[in-house]
């Protein structure tokens, strides 16, 4: 098999670390803090291992008790109040504040199809995503607030980051699919071993091809067959999820995640 | 001899740290410091206007002539005669040189400028040196660089009726952060708080965002989402940023930039009118300097009229007993410098490519920068582009100032009634961030256009059995083995567990924030665990000096490959 830089990002091993303490129940949640202090758990990008913008290392632990990626209801986020002027939230998603626009702290709990007022599904059909996300940038980029208080420059740095993960995993079918499913509490291995032996042979003859492709004609014709692959295991992602069949819904992200795989060797190659 | 008009600020004013805790109640003022020229800008509370020097000049020629030890600038200083700036007296083209060591092609490309650019070849800064009295005083780009901004300073504090202290610079894509901070540097010897450093295109592109948003307004439309192309070509540099813009937002999707420019295509001319040029000039006493000089204006101009002609007669008399006499026509301008040309064609290309877009869904193509009037520069961008016409609606050589100053007007938390500033500019990183790895390796772990403020990891392992050390080198840039890139800096991490190659698990984290500080993170991994061994480093980057490339060679020297490392494989 060819050598390939492909890396595992440590998020990914988060992740599956994080499964583990997610079981525990909140009553011991204390116990715990430590370990979670030193993973922000949300973010797949963000990852934990190092001390979060904005955050003493050790003094993290203000994320734990409301870290958790689990399904709480929306409607909670009414409760709150803008930490500047006391003003009640009247909007969810609470990000920023209506009444005096400061930046609020991020609320692990609101998520990422909610910032973007999207409905739970994994086909959106919103071609504005990237206007609210500008939207959203406009009101929370650090850039904006440097003459405010040190503490809504560190909520601004969080927040804006936290909207381009967002904006970023929502925008690709893929990330966007292995997110959902993480919602639902199921966790996806994308280090895990291929063991259905049809794809293993896919698998090989795909990347014999684009090894011996001769020129970029080849290697683009390759490409949209890639392509055509994805939207496949995509729509067939979308019913299983639907159908909160699971385990073919992990099925479809395995595929997608090695037709994407092939995808960045073309364009490497390209 | 008279005090130096600048102070000298102690290093760790550059640093960032203090970039906080600074008050921002002054506009901040936008200044665009070309190769050639300057030009400042500052936000006037309804719409952004250039200073004028005593001239009324509102671009200014970027130089300082040292006159018995007490330099002056081309702000202020009223030039006889355009000979004179080539006495050996003037320095110019600080851009081309700040930040960069003595084996750059850049620095021997400046060689033939009319005053003394010293190498040794060994990699490190070169000397520079202005003719005073028959003397060689040496200076270095900061200086040279920081004289000047005193005295922009100084003219744009006499007009605002106000001290200046914030300012926001342009500066090249192509620049490392080694340079930003000699950039840094120069502007706090000179008094000055870098409140952003911005790529000239992503300046321009704010602008652009700027134009459109009024345009939606006029229109009572929403404004939906814009990609334009931009192309900056200078004296010293080439730039190209691809954005995306709607609402006032202008998103950086890709950069690509490239140290050529008009000085490029002017010692090329120079270089075809008189082939052996440098052996001629190779002593450089006062004769040859002004030779040089004559050359340089007598070629300029010819390349100035070739912009509307298409012939161009040139006599010139170098003095030293060799006369040139010649007519050069555009053809021949053109085939000369293909290779300028074809550097060009290839960033916008690469540009595209990293943008992820088709050029068949640009909406806007924008020119700007010295070069702009060259024919040939505009047919490529055209072509290139598949084009009839070029977006109008901008002074090309004013647009990157103005972003400048819009930058600094919004970032220091100013608003307009009529929403004029409602502006952001979301960047991208230009140049890819990552380690030594793999052997001699460049291995990205921020690669390039990544949007800012971004963090990113990656894990590494060991090369040997029982390697309990290993040695993190930050680079910066785009090349496949590490010597092609930018040293930023390196540092050492320990207490790796004895196990087998391969088996421990190094962390390398790279964060960079709002304010574009680079921070690496380090940490090795607890075997079977996730969680950090030994307390992790965390470095803010750059930290090397001049020199560099020295340390990663005795580094190499003293420790071979002892304490490497090698990313983790994928598994298929």
């Amino acid at each position: 098999m060819s050598k390939q830089k492909l890396w595992i990002p440590l998020s990914s091993i988060v992740r599956r670390a994080l499964r583990l303490t997610q079981r525990v129940p909140i009553s011991s949640a204390a116990r715990t803090q430590p370990i979670l202090a030193s993973f922000s758990p949300s973010n797949s990008e963000n990852c934990g291992l190092f001390p979060s913008r904005g955050f003493d290392f050790l003094g993290s632990s203000k994320l734990s008790g409301r870290c958790s990626l689990s399904t709480q209801s929306a409607e909670k986020v009414v409760d709150a109040k803008c930490w500047n002027c006391n003003a009640e939230a009247e909007a969810a998603p609470f990000l920023v504040c209506r009444s005096c626009r400061c930046i609020q702290p991020v609320d692990q709990s609101v998520d990422y199809f909610r910032i973007f007022g999207l409905e739970k599904k994994y086909d959106i059909e919103d071609d504005n995503l990237e206007r609210k996300y500008k939207d959203w940038q406009k009101k929370l980029h650090p850039d904006l607030v440097h003459s405010k208080s040190e503490r809504e420059r560190e909520y601004a740095a969080e927040q804006s980051a936290r909207v381009i993960d967002a904006f970023r995993t929502l925008n690709k079918p893929l990330s966007r699919a292995i997110y959902i499913l993480k919602l639902e509490g199921v966790d996806v291995d994308e280090e895990e071993t291929i063991s259905e032996p049809d794809l293993l042979a896919e698998i090989m003859e795909i990347r014999e091809a684009v090894e011996e492709a001769a020129d970029s004609q080849a290697l683009k014709q390759l490409q949209s067959q890639m392509q055509e692959k994805l939207e496949h295991w995509s729509n067939l992602f979308a019913i299983a999820f639907r159908n909160r069949n699971f385990g073919d819904a992990r099925k479809s992200i395995r595929r997608m995640t090695y037709y994407e795989r092939v995808n960045e060797e073309i364009v490497k190659k390209l | 001899m008279a005090e130096p008009a600048y102070t000298v600020a102690s290093d760790s004013e550059t640093t960032g740290e203090e970039k906080s805790s600074s008050t921002f109640a002054e506009i901040a003022i936008g200044i665009d410091i070309g190769t050639s020229q300057c030009s400042i800008a500052v936000w006037n509370g309804s719409q952004v206007e250039l200073l004028k020097n005593t001239r009324n000049q509102k671009l200014m020629r970027s130089y300082v002539t040292f006159k018995d030890g007490v330099p002056s600038g081309g702000v202020s200083s009223q030039l006889l005669h355009e000979h004179e700036m080539l006495s050996g007296a003037a320095i110019f083209n600080m851009k081309r040189l700040i930040g960069r060591v003595d084996t750059d092609p850049v620095v021997h490309a400046s060689k033939s400028l009319p005053f003394l650019v010293q190498t040794l070849d060994i990699g490190v800064r070169p000397f520079i040196a202005a003719l005073v009295n028959n003397v060689w005083r040496s200076t270095s780009p900061e200086e040279v660089l920081a004289i000047f901004l005193v005295e922009l300073k100084a003219m744009a504090e006499v007009q605002l009726k106000r001290p200046i202290r914030n300012v926001v610079l342009t500066i090249p894509v192509s620049f490392s952060r080694f340079q930003l901070t000699r950039i840094e540097r120069a502007c706090a010897m000179a008094g000055l708080h870098v409140l952003r450093l911005m790529p000239e295109p992503t300046a321009v592109a704010l602008l652009y965002a700027q134009q459109q948003q009024q345009t939606a307004h006029d229109n009572m439309g929403s404004g939906s989402e814009k990609i334009a192309l931009i192309f900056n070509m200078g004296a010293g540099y080439c730039d190209v940023a691809v954005t995306a813009t709607a609402g006032g937002v202008s998103q950086i999707k890709a950069l690509a930039g490239s140290a050529v420019g008009g000085e490029d295509l002017l010692q090329n001319m120079m270089h075809h009118l008189l082939p052996d040029a440098e052996s001629l000039f190779l002593d450089r006493g006062i004769n040859e300097i002004k030779s040089m000089g004559l050359l340089r204006v007598a070629t300029q101009d010819a390349i100035h009229k070739l912009s509307f002609q298409h012939s161009v007669q040139i006599d010139v008399d170098l003095g030293t007993g060799s006369k040139i006499s010649k007519v050069v026509d555009r053809g021949e301008f053109e085939d000369v410098n293909r290779k300028v040309f074809e550097k060009c064609e290839s960033l916008i290309t690469q540009c595209l490519h990293d943008a992820k877009v088709q050029i068949e869904d640009v909406g806007d193509v924008i020119l700007v920068g010295g070069c702009s009037n060259i024919p040939k520069i505009k047919n490529l961008v055209l072509n290139v582009c598949k084009r009839d016409e070029l977006y109008k609606g901008m002074n090309p050589l004013e647009a990157a100032v103005c972003g400048a100053a819009l930058e600094g007007a919004v970032a220091s938390g100013l608003s307009d009634p009529f929403g004029n500033l409602d502006l952001l500019t979301i960047q991208a990183t230009p140049l890819a961030i990552g380690i030594r790895a793999d052997g001699n390796n460049f291995v990205p772990i921020i690669p390039r256009n990544t949007t800012m403020p971004a963090r990113r990891e990656l894990l590494f392992t060991t090369v040997h059995d029982n390697q309990t050390q290993a040695l993190i080198f930050v680079y910066e840039g785009e090349g496949k083995t590490v010597e092609e890139n930018h040293l930023l800096g390196y540092f050492k991490i320990t207490g790796i567990t004895p196990a087998p190659k391969g088996v421990p698990e190094i962390n390398v984290c790279m964060d960079i924030d709002a304010s574009n500080a680079l921070r690496v993170f380090a940490g090795v991994l607890q075997p079977g665990s996730h969680l950090p061994a030994i307390p992790f480093m965390e470095v803010r980057m750059p930290t090397v000096d001049d020199g560099h490339g020295w340390c990663a060679e005795a580094l190499h020297r003293a420790h071979g490959s002892s304490l490497d490392l090698v990313t983790v494989q994928k598994k298929i």
